[in-house]
């Protein structure tokens, strides 16, 4: 038993998309749908400013809303920490879409079935990385089991003070580096 | 806009007719007389909920899809959605035998009607919390929302319930008047909470404060002002106000109320009010849905 979480490094990430990219091939999404999103954010005050690329996804929050609001138990977290979509489950309410904290679900235009980042759960089963970690060209982002504190994942956080976006709005497993 | 037009009507379609239903049960009580009332009541209570219901379906693509994963809606009793799903069904439950004894003209059970009373209650409520308990939008993560989409839900019930009456009888709006004075009540207690709530909320965070602007000034503002202030409230209450204030002197007499019913603030003064009244509950839950801006997470 794991509890896999990931690192993204924004002063690393030079917003190629290749991540977003890999994401919709290994999920087989269309060009219009993606489970990452890229978000620009300006800080400081003239002429001290800084500009973020930040990649957001679904962050498998260990408190997740999206799974507690999901009327039919569609949406669950594996015994690895991973929060996962039953499509054979879901009605496409849509509830989970407004409870994410982060925007990060997307409605299948095909089946009406909502998804989202599933950190690749059936390459992590066969030891391998996430699409979006394997693909990143500035090694931006590192997979890991927060739960093991000698994963790459786990002394990166320690050595980077790398936190959740928003540590108040719940228990994520992405941490950034800002 | 994630959930939009449809699941405004949804949720307005909920309150109506859960309104609706409370409606009918109070005019059985307090006007034994005023059957047709009673009757519209009762009728329309299952008939929009259905609507409703129809409408929640049709927006659940994946579930129109493969309809029997509806069922799993009955699971997870940490959402609001499936507390809701069995408010819903125990009201439409008790709303349809209901119309359909009177429909047949039979003998009501008791128990039915007070299920009923208590799951019309229910299913009001409920639709304020679905949204409500949502922390990632400000707006509706108010304590003050169920309350409000309560009062609206019992507003629009008595205003469809009295529109329909009022197109079979014209005399019967006239019987009614303590009705009339409940949902003058209710109308400008809806206006306290609007603006109680947007005042309160707009000051918790940037979000919620967006939202109210989007509404007071924004893009949303000439729906807002015009739609839902001025044709949802005001206008019915300075109706419902004059009629009530009109009645004192007309009501001492039958013939004073013939007057009333025929005259010209008769059946077009109520009908007016009551559409007016239904086109603001549903500007209302459409304009929460369309100002939701989410938390910012960056």
């Amino acid at each position: 038993m794991a509890r896999y979480g990931m690192v993204i490094d924004t002063r690393k990430c030079v917003g190629c998309y290749a991540c977003r990219v890999s994401c919709q091939m290994q999920n087989e999404l269309p060009v219009e749908e993606s489970y990452i999103k890229f978000y620009e954010k300006e800080t400081g005050v003239f002429p001290n400013v800084k500009n973020e690329i930040i990649p957001v996804q679904c962050q498998h929050c260990e408190d997740a809303p999206c799974e507690s609001v999901c009327p039919t138990k569609a949406t669950y977290t594996t015994k690895d920490g991973i929060v996962l979509v039953d499509p054979d489950k879901c009605i496409g309410c849509k509830y989970c879409m407004v409870a994410c904290h982060y925007g990060a679900r997307t409605q299948d235009h095909l089946t009406g079935v909502v998804e989202k980042c599933r950190f690749c759960a059936e390459l992590v089963a066969e030891g391998k990385q996430p699409a979006c970690v394997s693909t990143c060209i500035s090694s931006a982002r590192i997979f890991g089991d927060l739960d093991d504190p000698n994963s790459e994942v786990s002394k990166a956080i320690v050595k980077l003070n790398a936190q959740p976006l928003r540590p108040d709005l719940g228990k994520a497993k992405i941490y950034y580096v800002r | 806009m994630v959930w939009g037009t449809i699941i405004a009507a949804y949720l307005f379609l909920a309150g109506l007719s859960a309104g609706a239903f409370l409606t009918s049960s109070y005019a059985a009580r307090k006007y034994p007389e005023a059957v047709t009332v009673r009757i519209a009541g009762r009728l329309i209570s299952p008939v929009l909920m259905g609507i409703g219901l129809l409408l929640l379906i049709v927006d659940a693509e994946a579930g129109l899809k493969d309809p029997l994963r509806f069922i799993y809606l009955f699971t997870n009793f940490n959402s609001v959605m499936t507390i809701g799903t069995y408010f819903i069904s125990l009201f439409m439950v008790a709303a349809a035998y209901i119309a359909l004894m009177e429909l047949l003209k039979k003998e009501i059970m008791k128990i039915a009607e007070y299920v009923g009373i208590v799951f019309a209650v229910a299913t009001a409520i409920y639709t304020g919390f679905l949204i409500g308990v949502i922390g990632a939008v400000p707006l509706w993560n108010t304590a003050i929302l169920p309350i409000l989409f309560v009062v609206s839900a019992f507003s629009t019930g008595i205003a469809g319930t009295m529109l329909v009456s009022a197109i079979f009888d014209k005399k019967v709006v006239h019987h009614v008047m303590s009705l009339k004075k409940i949902h003058l009540t209710l109308l400008i207690t809806e206006v306290f909470l609007i603006f109680t709530m947007f005042l309160i909320t707009s000051s918790t965070n940037e979000s919620a404060a967006k939202s109210v602007s989007m509404l007071l000034t924004g893009e949303y503002s000439t729906l807002f002002w015009l739609g839902l202030v001025a044709v949802g409230l005001v206008v019915p209450i300075l109706i419902e106000a004059l009629e009530l204030f009109n009645s004192k002197k007309l009501h001492q007499s039958q013939a004073g109320l013939e007057v009333a019913a025929a005259g010209t603030q008769g059946i077009a003064a109520t009908i007016i009010t009551e559409s007016a009244v239904l086109a603001g509950g549903f500007i209302l839950r459409y304009l929460l849905l369309a100002a939701a801006v989410p938390i910012i997470f960056l």
